[in-house]
């Protein structure tokens, strides 16, 4: 097979691509030619795009730079705790109950405090000179399973609503009314992707190991510090509002390099942009297979992304 | 000019001392020959010297400055390094990885991928441009890192083992390579447990043999000192002899006096 099968197509075409399959999503669905068709569209559809958008965007990224932060392809933007923190924080609302601050839902905040403090533990570990980037990973690991215990804990005291809206929360999904989320998600997403872009190329000098990358002016602990600290901000904010959402960002920097991007200058923008569309069409099959209602988007993304790593790595190995 | 100097640096590792009492200077134009026996300090040097130790004892200096009080970027512009082992995290195209040894030059990338190309021509290795890492034989992967050592461009290049894993003719045309960079200006420092390579250098006979055991320097002359094998021989715990090729000398290790590393306790250091 020819490796760059996709290879020596340019961005901008891969990004029309991606644009038109986004475009034409709020048009798919129940038809918009009833009375209310206008708010469906606009209120309902568009800023449920702009949300699954900005989230598996975001994911997708950040999954691209841990993995090569982390010199390992099974890095994914759960692998510093950040996802635990927020499962968390959020049980902690829904279990103890809670109103909204700040005119926001409380579970939405709670998340993101969890994700973002965990992800600090996990960083001030990373930032020390001397750790290896598998202290990291084991430093994620422990606070990962120690989140855990406590989340399985504060269910176990919990009545059986609580229970059926913690299984929801942690299912993941992007109903979302309105603006609210997209005018939340935005700077956090935006801020957090554009510093990864930006990593491009301390990233791609890292495939040489962290001592030659070092040796040829990367600067490690900074470098490890950033992507670590945009990546959490970013996921954190996606996952409060959206739930854990499973394999966008395991899978896509593997779908994309079977695409033949290899290098970070091509990866990273397509991993967002391939994100963002995966998420919004998985998101758009979790509204439509179910008639009766709709599925969590986490469960399309589970159960469509393994068996399409599993396919990906296969065909890789030639 | 740019100048390395190393005033009585030393390293600690888990509580072991690796290096101690170490004094050395490389500056343009030298070239240094570092050997000695597995385990006695030489990887360690080089890292110390790369800055990659910033737990070291002593005073390491380029141009002045201590090197721990450097930007990465700086280093990267004084001191460039071939490590011994290299292991890629993916399977780049050479090209990418060439360029990327040139990370502190702010530049847009058809400029570095220009000077890549350059040095690929260098090092004999301009077919292999478009190939991917995971394709290449161990000689190619480490014509591509020599590549690498030559595009970062900096005046002061650290060579551990060059010539690992090569088949003759590269070996000799690696430290051919060698010679011609510090003809060109560079300070060469080269670990090699091969002495008769560097025979292949332009002005060997200028060339400063240290050697290296327990973590201490305890040989320090020249390649034209007539009494290099009693060095070696010491430094080793071998009997090196040499004999002579009209001008060219040959070292060759007397195996039948020569107890072997797994007899000879305490050998390892």
């Amino acid at each position: 097979m020819n490796r760059s099968a996709l290879g020596g197509v340019s961005l901008v075409l891969h990004a029309a691509a991606c644009l038109l399959l986004l475009a034409v999503v709020p048009l798919i669905g129940p038809s918009l030619d009833v009375p209310s068709g206008d708010f469906i569209l606009w209120q309902l559809r568009v800023p449920r795009l702009l949300v699954g958008a900005l989230v598996g965007g975001t994911l997708g990224l950040s999954g691209a730079v841990y993995q090569a932060l982390f010199r390992n392809g099974l890095a994914t933007p759960s692998t510093v705790g950040t996802l635990a923190g927020a499962t968390l924080g959020a049980l902690f609302v829904l279990v103890l109950g809670g109103g909204s601050a700040l005119g926001l839902p409380a579970v939405a905040v709670a998340a993101f405090l969890g994700a973002v403090g965990l992800s600090a533990l996990v960083l001030a570990v990373a930032a020390r000179q001397r750790a290896s980037m598998s202290d990291v990973l084991l430093a994620g690991i422990a606070v990962t399973l120690a989140a855990s215990a406590l989340s399985t804990g504060l269910q176990y005291t919990a009545d059986s609503r609580a229970l059926f809206a913690a299984a929801q929360w942690s299912l993941g999904s992007l109903p979302q009314v309105g603006y609210k989320a997209v005018l939340w998600l935005l700077p956090f997403t935006l801020l957090s992707s554009l510093l990864m872009l930006l990593l491009a190329r301390p990233l791609q000098a890292l495939v040489a190991g962290e001592e030659v990358a070092a040796t040829q002016g990367v600067s490690i602990a900074r470098v490890r510090a950033l992507a670590l600290g945009a990546g959490a901000l970013g996921v954190a904010a996606c996952v409060a509002w959206c739930g854990p959402i499973a394999f966008v960002g395991l899978l896509v920097p593997h779908l994309v390099r079977g695409l033949g991007a290899v290098t970070y200058r091509r990866l990273l923008p397509l991993s967002w942009l391939y994100g963002a569309t995966l998420l919004v069409w998985c998101d758009t099959l979790a509204r439509l297979v179910w008639p009766g209602g709709e599925l969590p988007v986490g469960v399309v993304t589970a159960a469509l992304g393994a068996p399409a790593l599993i396919f990906v790595v296969a065909r890789r190995r030639r | 000019m740019t100048k390395l100097s190393l005033r009585d640096a030393g390293l600690s590792l888990g509580g072991r001392e690796v290096l101690s009492g170490i004094s050395l200077e490389l500056g343009a134009g030298d070239f240094v020959a570092l050997v000695g026996p597995n385990g006695s300090g030489k990887t360690s040097l080089i890292k110390l010297c790369l800055g990659l130790y910033p737990q070291g004892r002593g005073e390491v200096r380029l141009d002045g400055e201590e090197l721990r009080s450097l930007t990465p970027k700086r280093r990267a512009a004084g001191l460039a390094w071939l490590p011994q082992r290299w292991e890629p995290s993916e399977p780049l195209p050479v090209l990418e990885v060439v360029a990327a040894a040139r990370y502190r030059l702010r530049e847009p990338f058809r400029v570095a991928a220009a000077a890549a190309t350059r040095a690929l021509d260098r090092v004999g290795a301009a077919d292999l441009a478009e190939r991917h890492l995971d394709e290449l034989s161990g000689g190619e992967l480490q014509r591509v890192l020599l590549a690498a050592v030559v595009a970062q461009e900096a005046p002061l290049l650290f060579f551990d083992e060059p010539a690992n894993h090569l088949d003759p003719q590269h070996q000799i045309a690696t430290y051919r390579l060698l010679g011609e960079l510090r003809a060109g200006g560079a300070g060469v420092l080269c670990v090699t447990h091969d002495i008769n390579l560097l025979a292949h250098i332009d002005g060997a006979e200028k060339i400063r043999v240290v050697g290296m055991r327990d973590g201490r320097i305890v040989l320090d002359t020249r390649y034209s000192d007539p009494d290099l094998a009693k060095g070696l021989s010491e430094l080793y715990l071998a009997e090196y002899a040499e004999f002579k090729d009209g001008s060219v000398r040959h070292f060759y290790l007397r195996a039948e006096r020569t107890p072997g590393a797994f007899e000879a306790s305490g050998g390892e250091g």
